[in-house]
This record gives structure tokens, C-alpha cells and sequence, in this order.
């Protein structure tokens, strides 16, 4: 999986007395989004620059296709930083057309693949606009183009998502999903967990500028105990669960109740005490949101 | 040179240069908003692969610096005020320095004999003298009390003016009325001497005798040259280099160097900005000079004629050499500066060694004195593009010496550079705080070992 895409191995950065990345290892894999997630200060943008050479490693190595990144592979990356950076009186198109070129491309391909996806995030008419006279949201569509105009095979972005409004989301979602489908690895950043659970196959999670966890959404949506979702109909004992050994309640909401399965317990024990108790009409197991999973990561 | 031809010379400059900026204005406006015209930017576009071709990356970043600085109002405006100035200082100055005073003189019962001498005195003293015939003293003593003349010639023998004349005065007409009174004198003289006609011309065609002073004049027409080259040249370093500063400073807190970075190398970015610039700065010189010489030719100033080839290609050889020494030094400066508050305290001890050179370049020039510390300036790269210039200016140095001193600049620029690209890598991507030159260097030491 590592050696046909992108791998990072051990990165260590110390600023002072400051550890921003303690040994950090994980992989991007072909066509694929993968979601990076951490609190702030975690060590995320870190690791994105380092990916771009952008910070001097004391130890660890990034390697692309299972080579370490020189300049002409990197030229090759499509990058949106966190803190996002544009000539402000620069014309949109010409400012694309320019940043295409400096990854390589020539002048024709740079000026219609800008054209392109202008036309598709909805920023023609905008073309010959300055970037400052721009909305947020459109900056933030510009940006997003000027990280995709040269097609890149791997997409660093750090939080590509926030401050856009549900449509912009949905938006930039569609591409992002649509470059993985064709084949680009694709690494984003992000404190919106639920879109992150919604857009990315698997997700990174780290700390202190270590790895905490990592998985694809579903492993580790079912990972860790089995959590019911049990609703008996005026039920005989309200608390008739308790008593269940192996089984916690973690939430009762009226006849609802959520309980956490300890290792080995069988639901099917579950399911016949709470008919025991009346009438069972609901008996779900429940996916872990990954808010819950990245909350329990933390903990 | 009469004031009638000069004055058209420089409305037509002053009009051509206006209307092209009028024109290139217009037509920006006018592609701005639609789709561009394919072909004229292809034609554009071929002239920027071409340098990106040439250069690289580098190219690629020096395109845009000229084409995006080239097209701002302030580089436009800008470049038209100098060339204005330029123009007008130069044309001002030989207009009023060849401007003749007209003097109007009032005849009373003058012999028409001594009409052509008295017109002769006043073009003897560089003015031209107009005369008209009065009747009687009393209108000649209307027409001075009135103004209308300045002098009045009575019969052989009597000059009227209105006021009496200071003893220092320089005024045309008191000059006139002085050369006259001994005119009139020496007139009358050699008419009471019975000279033959023959005699009487041979006296009136007498010419002072030069005078002739064993010291070098201090005024050449070169020094003239050289007091405009060196400002010239302090002028593009503050302006140019204050650009390349502000350039990297903004890259920085747009943020827009972490896009920049990702795709090119830290060394390629800042050559290109600092080659973009440079070849703007460049081409304005090429102008001001272009300018300058073509005002002084068609106005016949001393500055053309007193440009020595040698004296022009110091100038033109300093300017690029001080150029990329001082662009790397005001390009590490900018990275480490991220708001233009901070910038004056960053660009104002690196102005220092700038102003130190230009004024030792220019008390040099004006005192026509190679000194001691002008010759050791002249080999120090941060003044050596003032005091070089100068000293060739006295022509007080020969050929291998200015090859030394710029050979010695080149190889010191190389080390700058160099020097300036790691201060610049590890500087550019830091933000908050300004980052110290010691912090930069050490950070880059610990890495070393």
C-alpha cells in the first residue's frame, strides 16, 4: 500500500523545546481521500510542509511511490496551506495560469486547464477579476484551483472545507471525491468531523505530533465494543438492562435506551431480556460517529 | 539657441510621453474586463517563454515581476514624474542659460554712425538691444519714467537713466548703460583723434585678450555629467532595491510564498524576483538617460557633450553591479520583515552604506580630488558603485583597477547571494514575531552540525 503512494516514516521536528512531530508515520494510498485529523497544534501543518520540504526534518523520511521526494516529483503536488496565500492584485486567471506554469506546464495546457476549472468551480465570469475583490468563499474556490490546475497525483490540503458555506462544501466535496476516483491521493485536513466521516475513506488521527489512530472510517466506526440501540415499549422495569452483566447504559432517552456491549457479550442475550420486558420495537447496532471515535482518541 | 525652439522640443516630449501611457492605460481597460484577444497575448506570452526559457523557474518569477510591476499606476506615474523632471531640469537650466536679455534703448538725435556700435556693445555683453527714435529728451524722459526704455542715448554725448546705477549691479540694462558710456567715450574719441576710416575700424574691432589659468578648470562639462550619473545611480538603488524588500515582505504576509515554495526552489524564487526587478531598473535608467542626453542635445546643454563613453559606462557597469549586490541583501532583509511597519527599521541600516558612497562619490566629483578614502571606497562593493564611478570621472584610475573593483563586487555578490538565500529559506516561512538575523544564522548552524 506504502510504496504506491505517499509515505511518511518516522518524522521528527523539534522547534526549542517544542516536539511538533514525535516520530509520525502513516500513509496516503492511491486514489483515495484520507482525512488528517488533531486538535490544534497537533502537528498537522507540520507534517503538510514537511511533505513540500518546507521544514527541516531532524529525522524521518517522506517518500512518493517509494521514493524520497525531490523537487520534480513535488512539482507534481497540488497544495493548499492552511494559511491560504494568493497575489491579492493579481487577476485570477493569470495568477492560475502562472502558478500552472511553475509546476511544469507549458503555457498553452496551463491556460486551458485554468479555463477548465474556472469553468467548473463557477469562477469564469470572475477570470479577469483581482483576487481581492473576490468573496471568501470564491478566494477559497480560487485556491482550491490553483492546487488542482496542473493535475496533480497527490492533493495536501489543509483544511479545504472551513469557513465555506454548505453549497461550497458540497462543492468541493464532489471534486475531491471525483480526483480520488481518477486516481490522486488526496490528504485533507480538518476539525469537521462529520465531513470528514462523509468524504474520506480513512482518517489519520494524531497528537503531540504523534499517531493516535488510524483506519479506514469503517474499521473504525465498528472498531472497539458493539453499542446497541434497544427501544422496549413500556417496558415492565424501566431499568430492566442493568442487571445485564457485560452491558453498560450509556444514554436512556424514554424508552430508548443506548447500551455498550463489553467484549464477548452476545446481543442475542440483549434482544431476549428486552422481550422479556414488552414490546421490542427497535434493535440497532450503532455505527461510532467518528466525533465519538476522535473524543475517545483524545481522551 | 533662441527660446522659440527650445520650448516645442519639450512639449512634444512631455506630449509623446503622456500620450503612450494614455494609450497602454486604454487598452488595459479595455481588455480588462473581456476575454483577451488571443493573438496579442500570444505575442506577449512568447516574449515571457521566452525569458522563462532562458531562465528557468527563475524566468518564470522574473516575467511576472515585470509584468505585473509594469503594469501598476505607480511604476507608470512614477517613471513619467522622473522623466518629466529630468526634462525640464535639463531644458530649464540651458533655457535660462541661454536666454539673452533684450534691453530697449530710446535714440534721441543720435548719428545713425553709431547705431551699429551701440547694438555691438549690447551683443558684446550677450544682450540684444532695441532701438527706437524719439523726438525730443522730454519723451525719451517719458518713455524711461514709463518703462518702455530702459536707456536713452542723447545726441553723442548723454545716457539717461531712470534710476541711478548701483555700483555691483549686474542688471542688463545698467550693464548696457556702463558699456555704452565707454563706448560713446571711445567714439568720440577716435572721431577727435582724425583717424583715417581705415584706423577708426582697426580701434572699433578691438577684443579683449583671453585669459588663460595655469589650474585645471574645476567646471569640465564631465563634472557636469557626473553630478547627474551618481544621483542617477542612488536614485535606482534606494527606489529598486526598497521594491525588492517590500516584493519578498509581501510574498511573506500574503502567505502566498507557501504556495510559491511548494512548486519552486527558494534560490530560484528570489533570483527571479531579484533579475525581474533588476531588469525594470534597467530599462527606467535606460530612459532617464535616453531622456536626459536627447533634452541636452536638442537644447544644446553641456550635459551631452560632456559625457565622456567611458564616464557612461561606469555608470551603466555600477549600476548593475551595485544593483545585485545590494538586491540580495534588501531580499533577505525583506524575508525577514512581515508587515510594512517593520520594513523602515529593517531598509533604514541598509540605506547607511548607500548614502555613505554617494556622498563620498559626489564631495569627490565636486572637488575634482581623488582622496585617500575615495580610492579605498572605490574597492569596497557596498560604495564602490559611487566612489568607481567618480574616480573615473577625474579620470584617476585606469582600466585594471575598475576591472579589479568589479571583479572584487562580483565575487563578494556571489557570497551575498548565497548568504541571503538561507537567510531568506529559513526566515520566509516563519510568521508572528520578526525574526533576528542571529536567530536565522544560528538556527542554521545547529543544522549544519
Amino acid at each position: 500500500m506504502a510504496e504506491d503512494g505517499l509515505c511518511l516514516e518516522a518524522l521528527t521536528r523539534r522547534y526549542g523545546a517544542v516536539t511538533a512531530l514525535d516520530g509520525l508515520s502513516f500513509s496516503v494510498p492511491t486514489a483515495q481521500v484520507v482525512g488528517f485529523l488533531g486538535p490544534n497544534g497537533a502537528g498537522k501543518t507540520t507534517t503538510m510542509r514537511a511533505i513540500f520540504g518546507l521544514v527541516e526534518l531532524e529525522a524521518g523520511a517522506v517518500t512518493w511511490r517509494g521514493r524520497p521526494i525531490d523537487a520534480a516529483a513535488r512539482r507534481r503536488f497540488g497544495y493548499m496551506p492552511e494559511e491560504r496565500g494568493l497575489y491579492p492584485t493579481m487577476q485570477v486567471r493569470e495568477q492560475l495560469e502562472y502558478l500552472g506554469r511553475l509546476h511544469g506546464m507549458g503555457q498553452q495546457a496551463a491556460r486551458g486547464r485554468t479555463a477548465q476549472w474556472l469553468e467548473r468551480l463557477g469562477l469564469a465570469e470572475r477570470a479577469d477579476t483581482k483576487v481581492e475583490a473576490l468573496s471568501h468563499g470564491n478566494q477559497q474556490r480560487v485556491q482550491l484551483c490553483a492546487a488542482l490546475v496542473h493535475d496533480p497525483e497527490l492533493l495536501v490540503l489543509d483544511e479545504p472545507l472551513a469557513g465555506l458555506d454548505p453549497g461550497g462544501i458540497d462543492e468541493i466535496s464532489e471534486v475531491l471525491i471525483e480526483q480520488a476516483r481518477a486516481g490522486v491521493s488526496v490528504l485533507l485536513s480538518s476539525h469537521q468531523l462529520d465531513l470528514v466521516e462523509d468524504l474520506c475513506e480513512s482518517v489519520v488521527i494524531i497528537d503531540h505530533g504523534r499517531l493516535v489512530t488510524k483506519g479506514t472510517v469503517q474499521e473504525l466506526a465498528t472498531s472497539g465494543a458493539k453499542r446497541l440501540s434497544v427501544r422496549v415499549e413500556s417496558p415492565a422495569d424501566p431499568s430492566w438492562a442493568r442487571g445485564l452483566s457485560g452491558v453498560t447504559v450509556s444514554e436512556v432517552h424514554g424508552d430508548v435506551l443506548r447500551l455498550v456491549l463489553d467484549e464477548g457479550v452476545d446481543s442475542d442475550l440483549v434482544l431476549r431480556a428486552a422481550m422479556a420486558e414488552g414490546r421490542v420495537t427497535e434493535f440497532a447496532f450503532e455505527r461510532r460517529r467518528l466525533s465519538e471515535v476522535f473524543r475517545e482518541a483524545m481522551a | 539657441m533662441k527660446l522659440g525652439r527650445e520650448l516645442p522640443i519639450l512639449g512634444v516630449l512631455v506630449v509623446v510621453v503622456l500620450a503612450r501611457l494614455f494609450l497602454r492605460r486604454r487598452r488595459g481597460a479595455e481588455t480588462a474586463p473581456t476575454r483577451r484577444e488571443p493573438g496579442r497575448s500570444l505575442r506577449l506570452g512568447a516574449a515571457f517563454s521566452l525569458v522563462a526559457a532562458l531562465f528557468g523557474d527563475a524566468g518564470l518569477v522574473a516575467s511576472r515581476e515585470i509584468k505585473e510591476r509594469a503594469r501598476g499606476r505607480l511604476f507608470r506615474l512614477g517613471t513619467l514624474a522622473v522623466l518629466v523632471i529630468v526634462a525640464l531640469a535639463i531644458g530649464l537650466s540651458t533655457l535660462s542659460h541661454h536666454k539673452r536679455p533684450v534691453v530697449d534703448v530710446a535714440l534721441v538725435n543720435v548719428p545713425a554712425r553709431l547705431h551699429a556700435p551701440i547694438v555691438a556693445s549690447g551683443a558684446a555683453a550677450g544682450m540684444t538691444v532695441r532701438l527706437s527714435e524719439l523726438a525730443s529728451p522730454q519723451a525719451a524722459a517719458a518713455a524711461l519714467r514709463a518703462g518702455t526704455v530702459a536707456i536713452a542715448v542723447e545726441g553723442t554725448d548723454r545716457i539717461v537713466v531712470n534710476k541711478s546705477l548701483g555700483t555691483a549691479s549686474t542688471s542688463a540694462a545698467d550693464q548696457l548703460a556702463r558699456a555704452l558710456s565707454s563706448e560713446l567715450g571711445a567714439q568720440d574719441a577716435i572721431r577727435a583723434a582724425g583717424l583715417s576710416a581705415a584706423q577708426a575700424a582697426a580701434l572699433a574691432r578691438a577684443r579683449p585678450v583671453p585669459i588663460v589659468s595655469l589650474a585645471k578648470s574645476t567646471n569640465t562639462s564631465e563634472q557636469v555629467a557626473s553630478l547627474i550619473g551618481l544621483p542617477l545611480l542612488f536614485f535606482m538603488f534606494i527606489q529598486y532595491n526598497t521594491w525588492t524588500l517590500l516584493g519578498v515582505m509581501e510574498e511573506e504576509s500574503t502567505r502566498v510564498v507557501e504556495v510559491l515554495l511548494a512548486a519552486v526552489r527558494p534560490t530560484a524564487l528570489l533570483t527571479g524576483k531579484v533579475l525581474g526587478i533588476g531588469v525594470l531598473a534597467l530599462v527606467q535608467a535606460g530612459l532617464i538617460v535616453g531622456v536626459a542626453l536627447s533634452v541636452a542635445k536638442a537644447t544644446g546643454s553641456t550635459l551631452a557633450k560632456g559625457t565622456t563613453p567611458s564616464f557612461l559606462a561606469a555608470i551603466v557597469i555600477w549600476l548593475l553591479v551595485g544593483y545585485a549586490f545590494y538586491a540580495w541583501v534588501y531580499a533577505a532583509a525583506g524575508s525577514m520583515a512581515e508587515r510594512r511597519d517593520q520594513v523602515q527599521a529593517i531598509a533604514l541600516p541598509l540605506s547607511v552604506p548607500i548614502a555613505i558612497g554617494y556622498v563620498v562619490g559626489i564631495i569627490a566629483q565636486a572637488s575634482a580630488n581623488a582622496s585617500l578614502v575615495t580610492k579605498v571606497l572605490a574597492y569596497l562593493p557596498p560604495t564602490a558603485p559611487f566612489a568607481m564611478p567618480a574616480l573615473v570621472g577625474l579620470n584617476a584610475v585606469s582600466w585594471w583597477q575598475v576591472l579589479a573593483s568589479v571583479l572584487i563586487s562580483v565575487v563578494c555578490t556571489i557570497g551575498v547571494a548565497r548568504l541571503a538565500a538561507v537567510i531568506y529559506r529559513r526566515a520566509i516561512l516563519r510568521t508572528g514575531r520578526r525574526v533576528g538575523l542571529r536567530e536565522v544564522l544560528r538556527r542554521e548552524r545547529v543544522r549544519a552540525a
